[in-house]
């Protein structure tokens, strides 16, 4: 056989060696996966430490909050665990009802937790921003006022 | 001088038109607030020591009622005072009977308010003493009829102490205070008088008639004031969400 021939047999023949299946490079391998998803835990109990068995649990998402996420059911310990969308970062919000008694949890998920558009006392940070450099730009023209006056 | 008169009078005039907006730009919606008895006081129930209770008036007065934009959420359990981003309130103070309208009657409508849109999850009021009407003098009064084993007492219940509730969001089948623009939400007052009297519904041994004091009391001739310690009643509620109150 010409060498040429050899050369290609010998590549044909480390090819379909790479094709057959590796069963036993795999007999102690580890497969590893991971999921960055958070599972959430809540535990429900009434002021007087007896758990909220059997009550009834709504998860409502933040980008929708009149809307229920998630509906379910404490157990006998009054644990509810669901794992919220990571898209949807802000505050998640978990109402547990029993027997004409309930309450509301708020629980932060992601970067951005605020549940409220941002400013205080009801005027947004822009509006603030203008009240400041009209106070600034009224006290500037007061005081040139005054002293133009005291100059002249 | 017209020089200086607009160097001033630009500015000025900004600040109005902020000032103007408060809270300006945004969009603005209704507000309803509401009292709510519950069926209790609709319908009637039987109290933990076996009264059959029905109530032909149930004069309760409110004032100072707020509703709050808070962030974080308000929570009632801390004890705190809320701290709102945005207060809504009604100014006056009024008198509502719980029992007006039929056994089927809806929560009833106490006032409401054009505010800025977003999420009320907070609401304060006070129970407070009547100036004048029928429960003039008093913050509470309940007007009914108590039946148990053959007798029949009609009965008139004051309560003079006055209490602040201060509530996070309101619990229930639906959530409330979600306002948005041009639309209307609403926020309720609710009131617990299975908290006073008990009820025969609820296992005897449950926290809820535990400390609730039933009806005997004051079919043996007690007064509101000699038996009822309203800060320890917790009437006022979000639905079936708790306040923090303090009465005095």
């Amino acid at each position: 056989m010409p060498n040429k021939w050899r050369a290609i047999a010998a590549v044909i023949g480390v090819l379909a060696l790479s094709l057959l299946p590796p069963a036993q490079a795999l007999a102690h391998g580890v497969n590893i996966q991971y999921n960055s998803d958070i599972e959430i835990t809540i535990v429900a109990k009434y002021d007087s430490g007896e758990p909220m068995a059997g009550a009834q649990v709504v998860v409502y998402a933040p980008d929708d909050p009149s809307t229920p996420w998630l509906t379910g059911v404490c157990d006998d310990e009054g644990r509810f665990s669901f794992t919220p969308d990571a898209s949807k970062p802000g505050t998640w919000d978990v109402q547990v009802r029993l027997a004409g008694h309930g309450g509301m949890i708020h629980i932060p998920v992601g970067g951005d937790s605020t549940a409220t558009s941002g400013g205080v006392g009801g005027y947004s940070y822009l509006q603030i921003g203008l009240m400041a450099a009209c106070v600034i730009w009224a006290s500037i023209g007061t005081a040139l006022y005054f002293r133009r006056r005291r100059l002249a | 001088m017209k020089k200086r008169a607009v160097f001033i009078a630009i500015p000025l005039l900004v600040l109005v038109m902020v000032l103007a907006g408060c809270p300006g730009g945004k969009a603005a919606g209704t507000l309803e607030f509401y009292a709510n008895g519950e069926d209790f006081v609709r319908q009637g129930f039987v109290s933990k020591d076996g009264w059959s209770i029905q109530f032909d008036h149930v004069y309760i007065t409110l004032a100072d009622i707020s509703a709050y934009q808070t962030d974080p959420p308000y929570d009632p359990q801390t004890g705190a005072d809320i701290s709102g981003n945005y207060i809504a309130g009604l100014d006056e103070a009024y008198t509502i009977d719980l029992a007006e309208g039929g056994t089927d009657a809806p929560p009833i409508l106490v006032g409401e308010l054009d505010v800025p849109v977003g999420h009320y999850n907070a609401l304060s009021f006070k129970m407070t003493s009547a100036e004048s009407g029928p429960a003039a003098g008093h913050s509470l009064v309940m007007i009914g009829n108590a039946q148990k084993d053959g007798q029949s007492i009609d009965f008139v219940i004051s309560v003079e102490e006055e209490c602040q509730y201060q509530c996070g969001e309101y619990v229930g089948d639906e959530r409330k205070g979600i306002l948005s623009e041009g639309g209307t939400a609403d926020l309720e007052m609710t009131f617990h008088f299975d908290h006073i009297f008990g009820d025969a519904d609820t296992p005897l041994d449950d926290e809820l008639n535990l400390t609730a004091i039933g009806f005997e009391p004051f079919a043996g001739g007690a007064q509101g004031k000699d038996v009822i310690d309203m800060g320890e009643m917790h009437l006022g509620h979000v639905g079936e969400g708790h306040c923090h109150c303090g009465c005095h």
